[in-house]
């Protein structure tokens, strides 16, 4: 059974640095698997490399073994493959509303039709059901940029989720969140990957919040694969407490 | 803040129609050239204000669109059929300009638009078994629609308010569709838009070539406004011209290529007494604005607004989802 | 074959003074993000600074001086404290129309407070011309290629042998890195500023003898500098060099064999081509695409 995701021997280098050096690995269908390491391990330049906001220097990345190393990021997008960002998260002059409707459109017919058509793209009610799901409901006609971060956070997931994606990369989605919201988080998308049976990567620092929601961890340091394996056993890996430790 | 804007948007329509009254034949002339500056404005603002890319080719296509009407009139064309080909000439050359040089970055259609104007330039005033050279085209007829005609100075400007009218409507429905998400998303945040399936150099392109093809349409009514044209009026500076019309009056709000096509016919009528230094005036105050207030003046109006909003009404505390504790 | 000289020394010459426009834009551009639209028309007012000191009175020599002073103060200096500082954080694109609306406001001024008619301006060697196997080579045309070319080894040598040109191409390459060693560069890339308006000024003193002072020059000798920079490779020095002698040969032959009043179309479709099929210019790297 060919893997959601495959990557091959990835390496990203900047001029003498080599910020990936022969990444490996598999994600298969159904998986939550978590990416973990110190700074400056690689794991967000790996994320770009796969999602086609870099080119990879050497190395090959296929999607339900079509090859995408290269493709641009929208075009792999189509590829029902979406992301959420550390940073540079909602568009804040559209509404909560609009941000949604915006994250599905181009996955609705073509350009044309989305010039004729309806002024929300037919998004309106998969909208409403997005921010119910998100418990966003008293906030769907705000302005984005209202919204404190822990919200624009939600926002940004349920953008990830609007147009069904099959895969979905997460870039640290606990960052700079408070604990109740980081709870509500998490159990939101153990819901989505309940319900729609998606596969899921997630980077993250925080260390509970991969144990509590990934099936599979992947410890990355220096640009390189270190550990393979459940939570349970990565936490206690020496040379993954070496790397973290030894920092 | 929304209220505000619809009467003023009211007024100005109610001020737009009953201008003529006011004025003499020279000053319905010049609300005509206001009209037709407005169209070529608001194209170049689809392009700059929205989709984020300089463009200093606006002025070579209202010449492509002057020249195109006028031949074609010359040639028996019926006017409308002259007019929708002098848009989907612009359309198809800013389609072909702008496909390469948006595949990369560093505002490479900057250069490109600007190598384009002066090769339609040395087209225009070399070719002159076609554009009558550095003579130009001369003779050219009000148009007459529906048995009614255009002749006269009080009509014509009716005809060019309601091509306006026609346009800006026609763009204000095409922002209000998916697409002007879209554009928005581009302006705002190109990564995650990207990131989003949307394809953010096609919607650029479709913007630089939707933009371009309303310059041609203003072209189409500024030949028969002027009923001569020659070269030198689509050179450099009037593409420098129509750039600094958007800036001053707002890049990416609806209406700013409105105000900023008064600023430039006004301007020079208010500073007569300095002549020359009218320009120098011009690109002194967009100097001043860029480093001030880079959103023109309908962005200082939104700024003015909103503070003295704030003052009536304190902010809110921060929103906070249900079911979970402040 | 000797017109073919000719013309091949010709466009050498010109190239040469494209090469010296198009490098203090490309560094502009790798220093500080500036795309400076005003470029040509930083290599039009020069002339007339020097103009206007020999009519009140300065010989040629001293008036140089004082243009060469003179534009290294405003448009060096003064371009960059009260232009590009205060635009920057504002992002790129106030910057580019805030150049846009500069190189109209310099344009303008010197048409009302000199003159729109085109002045003649005294050439740097007397109007000699030197018979070659044929060719008839005017001594203007070498004066102009020393002059250029000494001002590019120049600061060639300036950049890859001293310490300073070291330090500002650290400063071009990776300013974060470059602040972290302890380079001041904020100053370096006041040098660059400083650099291109000497640069602007010599071009101004070469090209203005050929072509008169006129205060449209700025337009064609700005396109010149973008396409020079481009077609040669947008991200580096030796490209802008490599491209302006490109541009100088190729404008003079297509002058002299293609048709004349297209003499400037040449250049704009090679451009086009460029763009179209190696946007990276002849002698550029590929750029990482960030979006």
């Amino acid at each position: 059974m060919t893997a959601v995701l495959a990557v091959s021997n990835l390496s990203k280098y900047f001029g003498g640095i080599t910020a990936v050096d022969d990444v490996s690995f598999e994600v298969r269908d159904g998986e939550i698997l978590g990416i973990i390491g110190p700074n400056g391990s690689g794991k967000s330049t790996l994320f770009n490399c796969v999602l086609g906001q870099l080119t990879p220097n050497e190395g090959e990345v296929r999607v339900d073994g079509r090859v995408t190393t290269g493709m641009r990021p929208c075009d792999i997008n189509r590829l029902r493959v979406s992301r959420t960002f550390q940073l540079l998260q909602v568009f804040p002059q559209l509404s909560v509303r609009d941000n949604l409707v915006l994250a599905g459109q181009e996955h609705q017919g073509s350009m044309y039709t989305r010039l004729i058509g309806r002024a929300d793209a037919g998004l309106g009610e998969a909208a409403g059901q997005m921010i119910e799901f998100f418990r966003l409901s008293h906030l769907a006609d705000e302005m984005a940029g209202l919204l404190s971060y822990g919200q624009q956070k939600l926002l940004d997931a349920a953008m990830a989720f609007m147009a069904g994606p099959r895969l979905v990369l997460l870039d640290e989605p606990a960052g700079g969140v408070n604990l109740t919201m980081l709870g509500h988080l998490r159990e939101r998308l153990q819901a989505y990957h309940a319900e729609k049976k998606a596969t899921f990567v997630v980077i993250e620092h925080q260390m509970e919040f991969v144990m509590a929601l990934c099936t599979r961890v992947l410890v990355l340091a220096e640009g390189r694969v270190i550990a393979e394996g459940t939570p349970h056993d990565i936490r206690r890996d020496p040379k993954v407490i070496e790397a973290y430790l030894g920092h | 803040m929304k209220r505000l804007a619809v009467i003023a948007v009211a007024v100005g329509a109610a001020f737009a129609i009953v201008v003529p009254l006011f004025l003499k034949p020279y000053g319905i002339y010049l609300s005509s050239t206001w009209a037709v500056l407005t169209i070529a404005a608001m194209g170049l603002n689809l392009t700059l204000g929205y989709a984020g890319q300089v463009s200093l080719a606006q002025g070579a296509f209202v010449g492509i669109g002057a020249y195109t009407t006028a031949l074609l009139m010359h040639a028996g064309v019926p006017y409308p059929i002259a007019f929708i080909a002098a848009g989907l000439v612009c359309f198809s050359i800013g389609w072909v300009l702008g496909y390469p040089a948006l595949r990369v970055q560093h505002h490479y259609l900057a250069f490109v638009t600007l190598a384009f104007t002066t090769l339609v330039f040395l087209v225009l005033r070399n070719e002159e078994w076609l554009t009558g050279g550095t003579y130009g085209l001369s003779g050219i007829p009000r148009p007459v629609l529906f048995g009614w005609s255009t002749n006269g100075p009080v009509r014509f400007y009716y005809f060019s308010l309601g091509v306006l009218t026609v346009l800006a409507t026609g763009t204000w429905w095409m922002l209000r569709s998916p697409w002007g998400r879209a554009f928005i998303a581009l302006r705002e945040n190109p990564i995650r838009a990207l990131s989003l399936g949307l394809d953010t150099r096609r919607y650029t392109l479709m913007a630089f070539a939707i933009g371009s093809s309303i310059g041609g349409l203003s072209g189409a009514v500024f030949a028969p406004l002027v009923q001569y044209i020659e070269p030198l009026s689509f050179a450099l500076n009037l593409s420098l011209n129509l750039l600094l019309m958007v800036i001053v009056g707002g890049s990416g709000y609806f209406f700013g290529p409105f105000i900023g096509a008064l600023v430039a016919v006004l301007l020079p009528e208010w500073l007569r007494f300095i002549e020359g230094y009218y320009l120098v005036f011009y690109a002194v105050m967009v100097m001043v604005m860029m480093a001030f207030c880079p959103t023109g003046i309908l962005g200082l109006v939104e700024r003015i607004v909103k503070a003295v909003s704030v003052k009536r009404s304190p902010p809110q505390p921060a929103l906070q989802p249900e079911g979970t504790s402040p | 074959m000797a017109s073919f000289i000719q013309l091949l020394v010709s466009g050498l010459a010109t190239g040469a003074i494209y090469a010296l426009i198009a490098v203090g834009f490309t560094l502009l551009w790798q220093t500080s993000q500036t795309i400076n639209f005003a470029q040509g028309e930083f290599v039009m007012v020069p002339a007339f600074f020097i103009l206007e000191a020999m009519y009140l009175g300065a010989p040629f020599w001293l008036a140089i001086l004082i243009g060469i002073a003179l534009s290294v103060l405003l448009i060096g200096l003064a371009f960059k404290l009260i232009i590009v500082d205060p635009m920057l954080k504002h992002g790129v694109l106030p910057l580019v129309i805030s150049t846009i609306a500069l190189s109209l406001f310099m344009k303008e001024m010197v048409k009302n407070l000199y003159s729109s008619n085109a002045q003649p301006f005294p050439a740097l060697a007397p109007p000699i011309d030197l018979h070659f196997f044929g060719a008839v080579i005017s001594t203007q045309s070498l004066v102009v290629l020393a002059v250029a070319i000494s001002a590019v080894v120049a600061l060639h040598l300036l950049l890859h042998k001293t310490r300073l040109g070291r330090s500002m191409q650290a400063t071009a390459q990776n300013p974060t890195l470059a602040r972290i060693l302890g380079i001041p560069v904020r100053r370096m890339v006041l040098y660059t500023f400083l650099i291109n308006a000497v640069l602007c000024a010599i071009a101004s003193i070469l090209i203005s003898p050929i072509y008169l002072a006129k205060f449209i020059n700025g337009e064609t000798l700005g396109v010149a500098a973008f396409l020079a920079a481009i077609i040669g490779g947008f991200n580096q020095v030796r490209g802008a060099i490599f491209g302006g002698f490109i541009l100088g040969i190729l404008d003079n032959l297509s002058a002299a064999y293609l048709s004349s009043t297209y003499r400037g179309a040449f250049p704009l479709l090679i451009l086009i081509a460029v763009i179209m099929w190696r946007p990276q210019g002849l002698l550029g790297r590929v750029e990482e695409r960030t979006v």
